[in-house]
């Protein structure tokens, strides 16, 4: 599904964001991107959907160079993966429906479909009471469902989340967590950036740790 | 048909919070199309009328007393045969005496006491166009000249020339004045864009991370560019027809009284579909050209 071959990120002033990374992830896996924060785990998930090109190095998702993509061909790229967004990136001037709604219009569904799955996502994720409500009369937890909930719209093959449980106390990261495993459980690749070392532990998938740009332990 | 349904919501939507914003952009570009409006009607009646004034445009030969039937006949084989020549017209002595006393219309007594009728016959000469310049006119009239039995040769053409080259000149003005007020008008419009795709960045992000095309983004402020100059040329185009109706009560004058058939008249359909076009096309250029810088940045 994922398929990164020396790839190395080098911002200006030769800040080295990644070094030398290979990686090969399965369709279907759920993977652990774990390691403190700085250590390059945002810049990989923005290499993957092409929010950023690697300095050298070829990345394949899904078969397609993504290096190589045209830009015109990004947009494609990107309504197969759904990305979780560690600020959620929730538009706060209008409601939860709206927020899903526009990735429905984006994708050219027709509205009757669009809605019926605005309502089975929010359904999901447990939200489908707050459904005219705005972002910001959410809690933190709730916002990530609702960005959860958008990442899905567009059955994405592979599902991106950077820190999605970043803000929320250890049981409510486990709810999330636990969703996260439902969604791969019915075939979607599920890559999960995160600096919580204890709850990659405990949920004992496969973890690529990260450490300065570079890959410095794989398990199992 | 749902997508044409998105990108107009959109596009009100944005024309709404564009609020005083996108009224300036219309206003401007109705100023702007006024302005050239009053050239273009300007320069197209003065055309009409230097384009009357050449059809009409002719050069008199006045024969000397005496001509006889095979001199006369001889004269108009020269000149018809001249390229520059595309109608003639004889009055014989007789017929210019006729029509001198139609014109004088009572007052003929004053022609009692010549005895011998005074006026020369003539040939009327309509020319073609091509050779109504200064240049052409003054070699044709030579060669006139020395033709035998010509006596005199009239043309009176350097005056015709003088507002043709005016009209040529308020033209190629009206095209300067039109050509920087359209791009004054382009500059409101992208900056009224612009300020409408800011208030939309985070939307444009999410958009374009979850995979919508440039196009997508940019059909609704494109449309709402499209609407703002589509809106000031035919406010425009009301203020002129206004304008242009009380012009013509003022003066007490039907249209296409002034200076005869054809002169006198408003932008016909085609050229005022075209300033729609312009405006709304001014309105779209605007538009992408923020829509664009923006999505490279």
């Amino acid at each position: 599904m994922i398929q990164l071959f020396h790839v190395y990120k080098t911002y200006a002033r030769d800040v080295e964001a990644l070094v030398d990374i290979n990686l090969h992830i399965q369709k279907g896996e759920f993977v652990f991107l774990a390691g403190p924060s700085g250590a390059g785990k945002t810049t990989l998930l923005r290499l993957i959907f092409r929010d950023e090109l690697p300095t050298s190095g070829q990345i394949l998702v899904n078969g397609r160079n993504v290096v190589k993509l045209p830009d015109r061909a990004i947009p494609h790229l990107r309504r197969s993966i759904g990305v979780i967004f560690q600020d959620f990136k929730l538009l706060r001037d209008r409601s939860i429906f709206d927020n899903l709604a526009l990735v429905y219009r984006v994708l050219g569904i027709p509205s009757a479909t669009g809605k019926r799955k605005v309502a089975n996502l929010l359904k999901l994720v447990g939200l489908s009471h707050k459904v005219q409500m705005t972002p910001y009369k959410l809690s933190g937890g709730e916002q990530q469902r609702v960005a959860i909930a958008r990442a899905l719209m567009n059955d994405p093959l592979l599902l991106l989340a950077d820190e999605p449980t970043g803000d929320l106390d250890v049981d409510l990261s486990m709810d999330v967590m636990r969703l996260l495993g439902d969604i791969n459980a019915r075939g979607t690749t599920v890559v999960v950036a995160t600096h919580d070392m204890d709850m990659v532990r405990e949920l004992g998938r496969r973890t690529i740790v990260l450490k300065a740009g570079r890959v410095v332990e794989e398990r199992p | 048909m749902e997508r044409l349904q998105y990108i107009l919501q959109d596009a009100l939507v944005n024309i709404r919070r564009g609020g005083w914003g996108g009224l300036a952009s219309i206003g401007t570009i109705a100023v702007s199309f006024v302005i050239v409006g009053i050239f273009l009607i300007i320069t197209r009646n003065l055309g009409a009328l230097v384009a009357e004034w050449k059809e009409q445009f002719q050069v008199t030969v006045f024969l000397e007393d005496g001509t006889t039937a095979e001199q006369l006949a001889l004269i108009k084989k020269r000149i018809q045969s001249e390229r520059a020549v595309k109608a003639m017209t004889y009055t014989s002595k007789e017929e210019a005496l006729q029509s001198f006393k139609r014109e004088l219309k009572g007052k003929d007594s004053l022609l009692e006491g010549l005895g011998e009728n005074p006026i020369p016959a003539s040939l009327q000469l309509r020319i073609h166009e091509a050779y109504q310049t200064p240049e052409a006119l003054r070699q044709f009239a030579a060669f006139l000249t020395r033709l035998e039995g010509v006596e005199d040769v009239l043309y009176g053409q350097e005056w015709v020339d003088r507002l043709a080259s005016a009209v040529r000149i308020l033209r190629l003005l009206g095209l300067s004045v039109g050509l920087a007020l359209s791009m004054a008008s382009l500059l409101i419009v992208s900056n009224t864009i612009r300020l409408a795709v800011y208030s939309r960045a985070e939307e444009i992000e999410v958009m374009r991370l979850v995979g919508a095309t440039k196009m997508h983004i940019r059909a609704p402020f494109l449309l709402e560019g499209m609407i703002q100059g589509g809106l000031g040329a035919g406010l425009a185009l009301l203020l002129l027809f206004g304008a242009y109706r009380a012009t013509l009560w003022q003066l007490q004058l039907t249209p296409g009284q002034i200076f005869g058939v054809g002169v006198g008249s408003f932008l016909d359909p085609r050229w005022a579909t075209a300033m729609l076009l312009a405006g709304a096309s001014v309105g779209a250029f605007g538009s992408l050209i923020s829509v664009g810088r923006f999505l490279r940045a």
